[in-house]
């Protein structure tokens, strides 16, 4: 029993969408983009996969899904997603299922709020807003992961410098991606530079777009030390889908497949109050899982999609993959091994640093590890010359929360 | 200097986030919190603190717990410089947060005091920290850790 990701799409626009849009039509576009992709109806869905509002989507799509899936544990949660359909098709209760991600993070100042799908406010009897950041002026992401940075430099003798070449290595994949957001500079090129209040991106440009040095990084604003701005994922609009099949389904698809050779997940916390060790994640568990079910291991991939939040995410991701010794995550990056050209291409799209993150990347993640491994990653609208690799296997792993959960892919091209 | 430096706020000058206590669970904290006491939650089953307090230990999963007047005292395990603020935090940047491991066991998250924010490298990870707590309201006192090393 197998299954395979057949199709993935993007919504019409990501990035910085200059008009604004909602998280529902993010969703909603990239459903019926994956869906015209793989030559299908929507009404042959028969598994539905998304944080939290599944639900609503089936109704807005009309369809009534007989397995519904609401899995919401942060950017990890697409990774789950693909976990929890594989699962439910080699069950065989299904054997179409969409995964969906719609998230509004730019569009969102624009609209004050509305438009998000995000809920109201949170339960101030929980132990973590009795106890937690909010209490002491910790917001949000950067200033909870900036303390996993100090850590691991104090306790394996990382610098920030080691940490910022991955912010450069990525940027170079950015490069070769006109939709990413770090594409190239403003007024670099001939094009104008962008009016006050006007972020840009893509080819329009953007002030902090286009290649960069480590000194860069360590010279860009300090947001919450040791994270410096360049350290740290973009907040953007975007929608992406994907769609699972059974193996006997899996061919009859327009699109080719990409197969799920191994999948899992694992947490190691909730909040960062209760994170053991601030130098490692639950990815350890994760793709140990995954790495048994594919009956392959770290030597076995040719690239990897690894979710970078921030450098420091991505850093202690690559050790806990088991690509790197412990405490030398950064090292995947050095010497161009990750870049264009090198010999494990790592964010082939340009990361959630330099080419899209709405809030939860996992999504981008899949999307990209499929054109790469179906060979469509270089279709004249998602990538030119230099962004297709030779891979025929991936490992893909989604951190979601406060470094709190993870969910780990290994995927293989069809041969 | 930065106003965390300074000692404890009075109620009136509080202008931090205020946390409801849970009075199903926490409330024993809370209560020692005004006396200016550190109060622990600890398994009688497997003898370990634990923190966040529960109804269930997370070591050894007995619901047997007791609360105990803890030293106050504990050591950075990690910190940050937070550039950025919102509310009554937005007047005091830049100002370090921290993870302490506590003198008995397991760890709490909190504002530094006793530290120069200006210079992050200055601050160091194992300094001593002893707890104190602001007048918040009436009823809540919220702890902070300062360094005394």
């Amino acid at each position: 029993m197998s299954a395979a990701i057949v199709a993935a799409a993007e919504s019409d626009k990501i990035g910085y969408i200059e008009e604004g849009t909602t998280a529902l039509n993010l969703h909603i576009e990239a459903i019926r983009n994956v869906c015209a992709e793989a030559g299908i109806s929507p009404a042959e869905i028969e598994g539905i996969f998304a944080t939290n509002h599944s639900n609503m989507l089936a109704e807005y799509l009309g369809i009534h899904p007989k397995y519904i899936d609401t899995t919401s544990v942060g950017g990890c949660s697409f990774q789950m997603h693909v976990h929890h359909a594989m699962a439910a098709i080699n069950a065989g209760i299904i054997d179409i299922a969409v995964v969906s991600h719609g998230e509004a993070g730019w569009s969102a100042r624009k609209n004050q709020g509305k438009g998000t799908l995000r809920g109201g406010g949170g339960d101030p009897w929980l132990p973590s807003a009795q106890f937690g950041g909010d209490l002491y002026g910790s917001w949000g992401a950067p200033s909870a992961y900036a303390h996993a940075l100090t850590r691991h430099m104090h306790q394996w003798g990382s610098t920030k410098e080691d940490f910022a070449n991955i912010a450069v290595a990525t940027r170079e994949w950015a490069g070769l991606n006109p939709r990413a957001v770090m594409y190239r500079k403003s007024g670099e090129g001939g094009l104008p530079e962008l009016p006050e209040g006007d972020a840009g991106g893509g080819e329009k440009g953007h002030p902090f777009g286009g290649p960069i040095t480590v000194q860069d990084v360590l010279d860009s604003r300090m947001i919450v030390w040791p994270l410096n701005l360049l350290d740290i994922c973009l907040v953007t609009d975007h929608g992406g889908a994907v769609l699972i099949a059974s193996a006997e389904k899996a061919r009859s698809f327009r699109t080719p497949p990409v197969w799920i050779a191994g999948a899992g997940e694992s947490q190691s916390h909730a909040d960062m109050l209760e994170m053991g060790d601030f130098t490692a994640t639950s990815a350890a568990a994760s793709s140990e899982t995954a790495y048994r079910m594919a009956g392959m291991g770290p030597s076995d991939m040719e690239m990897a999609m690894i979710y970078d939040s921030f450098t420091v995410t991505a850093g202690i991701t690559a050790e806990m993959l088991g690509l790197t010794p412990r405490g030398e995550g950064p090292s995947l990056w050095a010497n161009g091994n990750a870049s264009p050209g090198g010999k494990f291409p790592v964010n082939t799209n340009g990361g959630g640093l330099s080419f899209s993150h709405s809030g939860m990347y996992g999504m981008m993640l899949l999307v990209e590890a499929y054109r790469q491994l179906s060979g469509t990653a270089e279709d004249g609208i998602h990538g030119i010359e230099g962004k297709q690799t030779d891979a025929q296997s991936a490992i893909v792993n989604g951190t979601g929360g406060l470094l709190s959960v993870t969910g780990t892919l290994v995927l293989t091209a069809d041969v | 200097m930065v106003a965390t430096d300074e000692k404890g706020a009075g109620m009136a000058d509080y202008n931090k986030p205020i946390p409801s206590p849970d009075p199903y669970v926490t409330q024993p904290f809370w209560d020692g919190a005004k006396e200016g006491k550190l109060m622990l939650p600890r398994c009688t089953t497997c003898n370990k603190v634990h923190w966040y307090p529960r109804i269930l230990c997370p070591f050894c999963h007995s619901s047997s717990i007791e609360w105990f007047e803890a030293s106050g005292e504990g050591f950075i395990h990690t910190y940050a410089v937070q550039n950025r603020a919102f509310g009554g935090w937005a007047d005091e940047t830049p100002y370090a947060t921290a993870y302490i491991d506590l003198k008995e066991g397991d760890r709490m998250f909190t504002a530094l005091r006793g530290v120069d924010a200006e210079n992050p490298e200055s601050i160091k990870i194992g300094a001593k920290v002893k707890i104190e707590f602001d007048e918040a309201s009436e009823d809540v006192f919220v702890p902070y850790w300062r360094v005394v090393d």
